[in-house]
């Protein structure tokens, strides 16, 4: 105490005579007074000096400290996975910005048709197909193949390296090691052929390697062939007018067509160039339609479209044709002096037909000469082709032929007869090598050839392919090779264009474009071998061999510029037009086949093609356009043969034919002639992945090299119960046609609103009739002043084909399934076209019906979720939060429309023991679209990442954005243009008509819940006002 | 037959004095269990690990593994729910309405029943949860502040449905709770087990069967039995508003609150019948609860039963008189479709079967009664299946039908529910008196002064 006073004393300071706190304050201690200037003491606001003793840190540094320590520990401790790196582009490629989308056009390979295509990639990565909308023949639209073509890319289950057989399987083995071996066997091949089977080969560059290799290996022979092909219709053509090359069709100005046994828009010729002429005729705009008479023995997608369908057994299809001549020449509309021993009205009493329709057929075809065309379809033998020929011929219906363009083959296929020479030579060891170029003979050739064992006769066999395959396993030498996308080449189809492929991404792993391949082993020496090879050779023959033939002005690199840019150059082919017919060949090609028993017809499948695509699942989960099943092949039999033979669906029969016999499940298709049995073929794959294996059964083993009626009809075949049952998936449940409770339920609820062309004409409103007043509503509706997004569906239009719902499923990451989920009733398409039946099992009429969130005003399922996770946008959009959702599935409950697909399991994982969660298959997803977890709900959101793109590209531009900016996948895809998407309030705009349509209406409207998809009420082309 | 309806007849039997009610009511607590308790016990206890088991499933890989499928979003596990809420009636029913209503006869059963109750609505509220995609987030339905200002969505009746039955849980709870008060001071002063005595002294919260205490406590039974009467008819009501407000056809109807509540007291009584023909054996109680408490059940069952019947034939005159194809359809596939199988079982269970209580002889038969209710229980899950299943597998566009088949991970999960419920019954049976002591004391002879003063010879 006496401390301060003392310091105090010697600063003499006096006591403050006002407020004090202490004493030294009271008696004015310097020390305190200055201490009062400032806000904290000293030390405790000092900068850090390590300098000195660590007690004297300051409490702010301690602070400071103690976050930081307690942050450090928290990261470091924290379970944190490094999922790798996002590192921004070192050195920015200058076409690539993030986040935007650039388009490269290529050429489509996955069938012989090569139609252009335009590849969407973002940094890099290809991520989506879609047609090149300036390509003549597809223009802008490309079928569920070639969309679904993207999988292929990133299946994980390519070959990654080159194999090489071993006594115990297959070892990896180096390119240069696999060329030099290959190189020295072809080398020594001598006089031995060196056979090369190839499918259809559409490029004249690959032409000219092949030829560049006959040059070298002398001995080597092509054998060019496909499972499904038009070689009865190029030998009928060559027969009549002495050209195997025949004309393609304009189906868009046929008045008259008369399909027989043709599914030309399912699966013959370009179905996606069919499919948008055939549309363009029956327009209910122009207010014109064409007729369509199918006349088949399976039902098909052709025949589902068919105005007047008949059944008839394809052995009788010959005398059909006759009768029908017959009696237009009987009835003066033709003359011609063929024999009269077919008469129409015998025929029509023999086979049953109904008489009126065929009264309707005669009488369009006399009154429409000129304007009509009879087709007949691929599978049918030479002389209906001939017969067909004639009588089109006959009514002055080659008008019909379009001039502009006609078919090329590059490389004539092999016939079935040449293919035996083969086989022949390989059991007689005079065959050194096969090569087979991206082909799979083992599974396509029938078992007869037994090519599958000679094959162990043939020194050295190679296969070249994407992926394992039935031919590759008995390969010694299996060679991966580029896929579409990561390929060189050029296409030629037809006359007047070549189309142009270029790759948009390098090899994703060490595979080699083939044609490269076999150019290095022309060269003898593996070290020719570059990246460049083929792209040099390919520039090169285009600089040396086809732009002369184009007599262009601009440079030939400017050219070839040009046309990569584009996809495709037109040429000045000539096209030779068809010359009169040869009538002899019809008196030739006369034969009756009687038969009683049943006919095997053997189709190719609508999904995976001819198996190419069998291990994609994306088309094993598409459903079949006609009988909605996925995942299998079967043999289709009508109801009255099920019934006669005491079959059910899904019972196991044995189909047997000559001795060939299969054991598969039935399934009773509604509208196929009796006593036939329809397989399809592309199924039962051995060896060729994860996804294809255990799918379906391998009819391949019904064919025979020695044809029936024709390569794929069988007549005389049988069919037993095996006992047992297999479970067929089928994407909609099959309602007994005999059921008064539900049938023709979606008639009775006007689902399907339906009319004929007359009724239109006499009364075009007449669809608004049924139309349920809108009812007042208490609460005032929110105003869609400004945007507002709708879409329409033509169903006149609308074919059913089912490539809009692989479009969705590529744009929006939707998850394959599998069989399994399919039986539960769980697939995850966001698109699905409903298919309905009415009428008689034997005489269905079918009703297709594209089937997608409405986006209803009044959404049934908003109100009903507990946790908002499913909103409504101001733009008219039923959104769903994904981030929200907590997977009550009420909303799906409400939804009259069952639109909304929940994440039962995460599928990506639960398909294939996570096949789809292969990191290579992630490259392949659209960024732009979440990929939904487990336990979510999700349905079509009408492209909502698309209307966002378009909105930041307005907003960039500063303009509102338009309802012509946005195209939906879907919408994109649908090669006859059935579906419209744009902004319901704009009222000038093209899309508006059809909101407005006469035509128009709403699924389900009486529940009030009002949609946003408008349908366009399908019209029936017939003779009468009444359905 | 010659009943003297001037004398009210006594809600016991046996004329047994306060102290062998007590006796017979706290003996099973004071004893050791025997083999049979364990016996019971890991029966129950299996049931409810084979539900874990398949909870567990679920969880890990998905709800896929049950059978629910694209237009049937909801299947047994909401069959399930709406069961055991629909079973939790029962005891709220007796202990409230009946309580004002002064019904003598509830008192031996009430304590039971309100157990049982509990015990229903915690197996029913599993299933609310359980049955999401991703049961982790069911947090979401609450509402709860948070930073997203993400709010639950007050339209949907599974919002309705968390607070109702959350609501009717705690309430049930606590009144059961405040009738246990004054046989937790009873037990304490019985036991002479320490650790028995801190227990029950801590939950009696210190009960000295004063006047004032007894005047306290009637109070506030009866104004709880008040505030739970009405949650009695609110909760069953917000269940079927799940499916009434929605716009399926089979769902959307204005019938459903009456018959879902008539359904689920009918349901209750069922499962309380159940089990108290079990308990009273067991226990001894014959005399506590008596053929007369069960005759009077059966009566409930048989009343309530016939509305549920009732409800089953204006759906139809309903759908019929709307005019409405879609709603029409509906129930006539009820009855004829592929689910015809349930339906028949449902009416000839709920409908039929319990038409024997008119007569007093089965309603007084302990083998009759059983089968009867076993078969109301067995019904009523099937009045949910089919109300829930039918309507959904064939609804507007007959291009998304599909059939509907439960799995063996549904009906683990439904045998898991039973093996709660069952378990918490038994060990409610050794842990807690299961008749309330101070309520039958109250109604034994005697008990209360009578105008005849004191005993009737």
């Amino acid at each position: 105490m006496s401390d301060y006073r003392e310091e105090n004393k010697q600063h003499n300071n006096n006591p403050d005579p006002n407020y004090w706190r202490s004493f030294e304050e009271l008696y004015r201690n310097e020390k305190t007074l200055e201490a009062r200037h400032h806000e904290f003491a000293d030390g405790v606001t000092d900068d850090f000096d390590p300098n000195e003793n660590l007690s004297a840190i300051s409490r702010r540094k301690f602070l400071a400290l103690l976050g930081a320590s307690a942050a450090l520990a928290g990261v470091a401790c924290s379970d944190y996975r490094d999922k790798g790196e996002i590192v921004p582009y070192n050195v920015k490629p200058e076409e690539i910005i993030l986040g935007i989308p650039n388009y490269y056009a290529s050429t489509c390979t996955a069938c012989a048709n090569s139609c252009g295509i335009l590849i969407k990639t973002r940094e890099g990565r290809p991520i989506k197909i879609d047609g090149n909308p300036e390509h003549p023949v597809n223009q802008g639209k490309i079928c569920a193949k070639g969309q679904a073509n993207i999988l292929n890319l990133y299946d994980p289950e390519r070959i990654q390296q080159p194999l090489k057989k071993t006594s115990t399987g297959f070892d990896t083995i180096e390119w240069n090691k696999s060329d030099k071996d290959i190189i020295a066997a072809l080398s020594m091949a001598g006089s031995k052929e060196i056979a090369i089977l190839t499918h259809t080969i559409t490029s004249p560059t690959t032409v000219k390697v092949l030829d560049d290799f006959k040059v070298k290996f002398p001995s080597a022979k092509i054998y060019s062939y496909e499972l499904f092909n038009s070689s009865n219709r190029n030998s009928a053509w060559l027969k009549c007018y002495g050209s195997g090359s025949f004309p393609l069709i304009k189906w868009n100005e046929a008045k008259v067509i008369v399909s027989l046994d043709s599914d030309f828009l399912g699966v013959e010729g370009n179905t996606v160039e069919n499919k948008r002429l055939f549309a363009e005729g029956r327009d209910v705009n122009k207010k014109s339609f064409s007729r369509l008479y199918v006349v088949e023995s399976a039902m098909t997608l052709t025949g589902i479209n068919a105005d007047y369908r008949m059944r008839l057994k394809p052995e009788n299809q010959f005398a059909f044709v006759m009768s029908l001549m017959n009696e237009l020449n009987k009835k003066g509309v033709i003359s011609t002096s063929l024999s009269s021993e077919y008469n129409l009205e015998s025929f029509v009493q023999k086979f049953n037909l109904d008489k009126e329709k065929v009264n309707h057929l005669v009488n369009d075809l006399a009154s429409n000469k000129g304007k009509s065309i009879v087709y007949a379809g691929d599978l049918l033998p030479e002389n209906v082709h001939i017969a067909v020929n004639i009588l089109n011929d006959l009514l002055g219906n080659k008008t019909l032929y379009r001039n502009d363009s006609s078919e090329v083959n590059l490389i004539n296929l092999s016939s079935l007869n040449e293919l035996k020479e083969l086989t022949d030579k390989i059991s007689n060891g005079q065959v050194a090598a096969v090569i087979h170029l991206d082909c799979n003979p083992v599974y396509h050739f029938p078992n007869d050839l037994n090519y599958k064992n000679l094959l162990s006769k043939v020194p050295t066999v190679v296969t070249l392919t994407e992926r394992m395959n039935e031919t590759a396993q008995f390969s010694n030498y299996v060679l991966p090779i580029n896929h579409n996308f990561e390929s060189w080449g050029d296409a030629k189809t037809r006359t007047g264009l070549i189309s142009l492929q270029q790759p948009v991404i390098a090899p994703l792993h060490n595979t080699r474009q083939k044609e490269a391949i076999l150019l290095t082993w022309i060269s003898t020496n593996p070290e020719t071998y570059s990246e460049t090879l083929y792209h040099d050779y390919l520039k090169n023959n285009w600089e040396t061999n086809i732009y002369p033939t184009l007599k262009s002005k601009i440079d030939f690199k400017q050219l070839w510029f040009g046309a990569l840019h584009d996809g495709f150059v037109l040429t000045n082919d000539s096209t030779s037009s068809v010359g009169s017919v040869n009538l002899a060949a019809l008196n030739a090609s006369i034969s009756n086949v009687e038969s009683n028993g049943m006919t095997l017809i053997l189709r190719e499948s609508y999904q995976v093609g001819d198996g190419r695509f069998a291990n994609n699942g994306w088309l094993q989960e598409l459903p079949h356009p006609v009988s909605k099943i996925t995942w299998d092949n079967y043999a289709a039999l009508s109801h009255n043969t099920a019934k006669s033979l005491n079959l059910e669906n899904d019972d196991l029969v044995e189909v047997s034919v000559d001795g060939r016999k299969l054991t598969l499940p039935v399934f009773i298709q509604a509208g196929n002639a009796d006593d036939t049995i329809t397989i399809e073929l592309g199924y039962g794959r051995e060896f060729s992945g994860i996804v294809a294996s255990g799918v379906g059964f391998n009819a391949n083993s019904l064919l025979s090299s020695k044809p029936g009626l024709s390569n794929w009809i069988y007549t005389n075949a049988s069919i037993t119960k095996a006992g047992g049952k297999y479970p067929l998936a089928s994407s909609q449940e099959h309602h007994a046609f005999d059921n008064p409770r539900i049938q023709d339920l979606h008639i009775k609820r006007h689902i399907i609103q339906e009319g004929t062309v007359a009724l239109y004409e006499k009364k075009p409103d007449f669809i608004q009739e049924h139309r349920p007043k809108e009812l007042e509503s208490v609460y005032t509706p929110f105003q869609y002043n400004e945007m507002k997004w709708g879409m329409a569906i033509d169903l006149n239009k609308c074919l059913g084909c089912g490539d809009c719902v692989v479009a969705c499923n590529v744009e929006n990451n939707v998850p394959v399934v599998g069989k399994d989920q399919v039986l539960k009733s769980r697939e995850m398409q966001w698109l699905r076209i409903d298919r309905y039946y009415s009428g008689s099992p034997d005489d269905p009429r079918v009703s297709v019906q594209p089937m997608l969130c409405q986006h209803c005003d009044q959404a049934p399922c908003e109100n009903v979720c507990p946790v908002v996770a499913t909103t409504h946008s101001p733009d008219g959009l039923n959104q769903m939060v994904y981030n929200r959702c907590v997977g009550t599935r009420y909303c799906s409950n409400n939804c009259p429309y069952k639109v909304r697909r929940f994440n039962f399991f995460n599928f990506r994982d639960h398909f294939r023991d996570g096949y789809q969660e292969s990191s290579i298959l992630t490259l392949m997803f659209n960024p732009e679209v979440t990929v939904r977890s487990r336990g979510v709900m999700e349905k079509c959101t009408f492209c909502v990442q698309r209307i966002e793109e378009a909105r930041s590209e307005a907003t960039r531009r500063g303009t509102p954005i338009k309802g012509t900016d946005v195209k939906t996948a879907c919408q994109e895809a649908c090669p006859t243009n059935a579906i419209q998407f744009g902004d319901i309030n704009s009222k000038d705009s093209e899309f508006y008509k059809y909101r407005t349509h006469e035509l128009g209406y709403y699924v389900l409207e009486e529940l009030n819940v009002r949609p946003n998809v408008t349908y366009i009420a399908k019209l029936r082309n017939i003779h009468t006002e009444e359905l | 037959m010659n009943i003297d309806y001037s004398q009210e007849a006594p809600a016991i039997a046996g004329r047994l004095s306060l102290a062998e009610i007590e006796e017979l009511v706290a003996r099973p607590l004071d004893t050791k269990p025997d083999r049979k308790y364990f016996i019971a016990l890991s029966i129950s206890g299996s049931l409810l690990l084979i539900g874990a088991v398949c909870l567990a499933f679920s969880f890990y890989y998905g709800i896929g593994l049950w059978g629910n499928n694209q237009p049937v979003g909801w299947a047994v596990p909401i069959v399930n729910f709406v069961f055991w809420v629909g079973i939790g009636h029962a005891g709220t029913l007796i202990s409230a309405i009946l309580f004002l209503l002064r019904q003598k006869w509830r008192t031996g059963i009430a304590r039971f029943a309100e157990a049982m109750t509990i015990f229903a609505v915690m197996c029913a509220g599993i299933f609310p949860v359980i049955h999401t995609g991703r049961p982790w987030l069911a947090g979401y339905l609450l509402p709860y502040p948070n930073q997203h200002s993400l709010w639950v969505n007050f339209t949907s009746p599974l919002l309705w449905d968390v607070f109702a039955v959350s609501t009717y849980f705690t309430v049930s709870l606590v009144f059961w709770y405040i009738g246990l008060i004054p046989d937790f001071a009873t037990l304490r002063d019985r036991t002479t087990s320490k650790i028995k005595k801190t227990i029950y002294s801590i939950f009696s919260l210190g009960w000295r069967h004063s006047s004032r205490h007894w005047q306290h406590y009637e109070k506030a039974y009866m104004l709880l039995a008040g505030f739970a009467t009405p949650l009695v008819l609110s909760v069953h009501t917000i269940v079927s508003f799940d499916f009434a407000v929605s716009i399926l056809p089979g769902w959307h109807t204005t019938i459903f609150p009456p018959y879902f509540v008539a359904g689920a007291i009918f349901s209750g009584f069922a499962m309380v019948v159940t089990v108290l023909v079990f308990v009273r054996k067991i226990f001894n109680l014959e005399n506590i609860i008596t053929m007369d408490h069960l005759e009077k059940m059966n009566k409930v069952i048989l009343a309530t039963g016939m509305m549920v019947g009732y409800a089953y034939g204006m759906e139809f005159f309903i759908a019929w008189y709307s005019g409405v194809q879609a709603e029409q359809f509906v129930f006539i596939n009820r009855a004829f479709g592929p689910y015809a199988w349930a339906y028949w079982i449902m009416v000839s269970c709920n409908v039929i079967f319990p038409q024997l209580f008119w007569f007093r002889k089965f309603r007084r038969s302990i083998p009759v009664m059983m089968v009867i209710v076993i078969l109301v229980n067995v019904g009523m899950w099937f009045e949910r299946f089919v109300i829930t299943v039918t309507s959904l597998h064939r609804d507007f566009l007959p291009s998304s039908w599909a059939y509907y088949t439960p799995t063996i991970f549904d009906m683990g999960i439904l045998l898991g529910s039973f093996g709660l419920f069952f378990t918490l019954v038994i060990l409610f049976t050794k842990s807690l008196p299961v008749v309330s002591i101070s309520e039958v004391k109250a109604v034994a002879e005697g008990a209360q002064p009578t105008h005849h003063g004191g005993h009737h010879e």
